[in-house]
């Protein structure tokens, strides 16, 4: 991965972010899904007494709002002139460019509904918390779902079956990613300290890194016909 | 591309052993219970209650008190009512230097049984330099028949070791199968490198695509096996079927994921995308596969052996009577398994060169 790489990325990210800041609808219907989602949840749970509930409801609807995100990535593959862009570009580089978008969009999503739920459910059940492992829990969480449901979408798009199947295929793969995150969030919540949760933290950096290794060995086979 | 007729034989002839031998091999004689609850200087009668055990056809008994295993009393054996049951006489004397106290039977067919009972211990005085005078007066024998270990909960359902763990590694090995495949349909179905006009062969990648489909297939008729002899051990040790463990709810995902992997095959109708796709999931399956079910239960509580701190079958449960099983079942199941993938490979391909000859 040389330096033509780096900037083949960085010139398919600004690709994206163009196209994403031309269709604003997107990224707003799914800030809009995300409000009613924990507005439900609001409505429905009425008051969350302990932590290890509000770090799961968090994670449940950070997994909801990252497979809505994911639409568009199967929408926007269809168009014949990003297949064009897409033969200019090593697939490396398109992979990477895509992974990295989409965690950072996931990562976004995911830092405005833990603002939602700081408004809704209020910050009662975490005193203990430790903000600093939040925050990272959140980021790597966030680029784990974005790497796996980025190629997850890539597979599901291209068996023309589109967002059944993506669910499908996406949810057991994300399963051991989720259940570290949520772990790692509840310990995190329960204020201890780092060392203590060195084992989440060191697993949820190896799904990272897998997620991303096997997305960039395996997308080359994957993107033409 | 036949299995070799002799491994076929060796597969039934290892099945019959265990299902025979598994089944029919006794546990290790043990001590259950004791109505002797409360000790203190003086006389006392009490009944013990043995598991497997032969007290009356063995003859005579020896029977000891142990304090912390460095003191024994001998008790005297009064009455013998059966193989099971027996009631013994013990005089204690005023000074004890634990608390901890132990039964231990000695007779010429069981060997050396313990039973460690928590007794409510009174009026004795304490003297920790008892320990160091006095020595243990019984020797440590094995049980004169051949058995299975005898475990507290475990008990009886030890025997489905041979069954419930095998399935497992079958699994395992029918997915390295599907995973090796499915990397050999990646390097000979790509189009493309140096000669983008080359057409891709079929029958160069169709063969490993069966391959990979097929173990796939009967790597999961072998995970829902183990899940139930898995659920069904769960209900007599754990007390309920299903219960929140990470190795029980990783199997769980990997069943998922394998069955998607079938989705995924019969959703893309075309044939070299079929391929391509479904060799793509597979990879990602094993992986997760390896990381549910090898990496994560080791940093997750668990109930399984060997995890969090409980004790695995190879350190010491795992004893040589097991092992002469266990061993035998693992190969005898992993060849069932490979019997069984060849056959529904062969099955396959003669319904292809079926649609074949009809189209």
């Amino acid at each position: 991965m040389g330096v033509s790489t780096v900037r083949e990325i960085k010139i398919l990210l600004q690709k994206e972010w163009k196209s994403e800041f031309r269709q604003k609808e997107h990224f707003a219907a799914l800030v809009i899904y995300l409000l009613s989602t924990i507005f439900i949840c609001y409505l429905s749970f009425e008051k969350i007494s302990d932590g290890q509930t509000w770090g799961a409801l968090l994670w449940v609807t950070g997994l909801f709002t990252s497979f809505n995100a994911m639409h568009k990535a199967l929408d926007s593959a269809h168009q014949p002139q990003l297949l064009h862009l897409y033969t200019l570009a090593t697939p490396g580089a398109v992979i990477l460019s895509k992974c990295l978008y989409h965690a950072a969009q996931i990562a976004v999503l995911n830092v405005f509904s833990l603002v939602l739920f700081l408004l809704f459910f209020g910050d009662a059940v975490l005193i203990k918390m430790d903000w600093g492992q939040l925050i990272t829990g959140l980021i790597l969480g966030s680029t784990g779902l974005g790497t796996m449901l980025t190629f997850v979408a890539s597979l599901a798009q291209r068996t023309g079956q589109g967002v059944g199947l993506m669910a499908i295929l996406g949810f057991p793969l994300v399963v051991p990613l989720l259940i570290t995150i949520v772990k790692f969030t509840r310990l995190a919540i329960e204020g201890v300290t780092w060392a203590t949760n060195g084992y989440q933290l060191m697993l949820l950096i190896v799904l990272n890194v897998l997620a991303i290794v096997l997305s960039y060995l395996l997308f080359p086979y994957l993107w033409r016909e | 591309m036949k299995m070799h007729i002799s491994l076929k034989f060796l597969c039934a002839g290892l099945l019959i052993y265990v299902a025979v031998f598994a089944f029919i091999t006794p546990l290790s004689p043990a001590l259950l219970q004791t109505n002797l609850t409360e000790i203190k200087p003086g006389s006392h009668t009490f009944e013990l209650v043995g598991y497997n055990s032969h007290f009356q056809s063995a003859g005579s008994n020896a029977l000891y008190l142990i304090n912390d295993s460095t003191l024994s009393i001998p008790c005297t054996v009064t009455q013998v009512a059966d193989e099971s049951h027996l009631t013994a006489e013990v005089t204690l004397p005023n000074e004890m230097h634990s608390k901890a106290f132990a039964f231990v039977l000695n007779n010429d067919i069981d060997g050396t049984v313990f039973l460690e009972t928590p007794l409510k211990v009174t009026d004795f005085t304490m003297n920790p330099d008892l320990a160091r005078t006095t020595m243990p007066l019984f020797q440590h024998r094995e049980a004169q028949f051949f058995n299975y270990p005898y475990q507290p909960i475990i008990m009886e359902t030890i025997r489905n070791l041979m069954w419930h763990v095998p399935m497992w590694f079958t699994m395992f090995v029918l997915m390295i199968i599907s995973f090796a495949q499915s990397i050999k349909v990646l390097m000979r179905g790509q189009r493309g490198g140096d000669d983008l006009l080359m057409p891709i062969q079929p029958e160069r990648v169709r063969p490993h695509d069966n391959k990979a489909a097929m173990s796939a297939a009967v790597g999961l008729v072998f995970c829902v096996l183990g899940l139930i002899t898995g659920s069904i051990w769960a209900r007599f040790t754990w007390g309920t079927w299903w219960t929140r463990d990470p190795q029980l709810n990783g199997a769980l995902v990997v069943f998922i994921v394998y069955a998607s992997y079938f989705i995924l095959r019969n959703a893309v109708t075309q044939e070299e995308n079929k391929w391509k796709l479904s060799a793509i999931y597979n990879i990602f399956a094993f992986i997760l596969m390896v990381v549910l079910l090898m990496i994560l239960p080791r940093f997750t509580e668990g109930l399984h052996p060997g995890k969090s701190g409980n004790p695995a079958f190879s350190q010491y449960d795992l004893d040589s009577s097991l092992r002469t099983i266990f061993y035998p079942a693992t190969f005898g199941f992993i060849l069932l398994g490979y019997w069984m993938y060849h056959l529904r490979l062969r099955i396959l391909k003669i319904e292809q060169a079926h649609e074949n000859l009809l189209a």
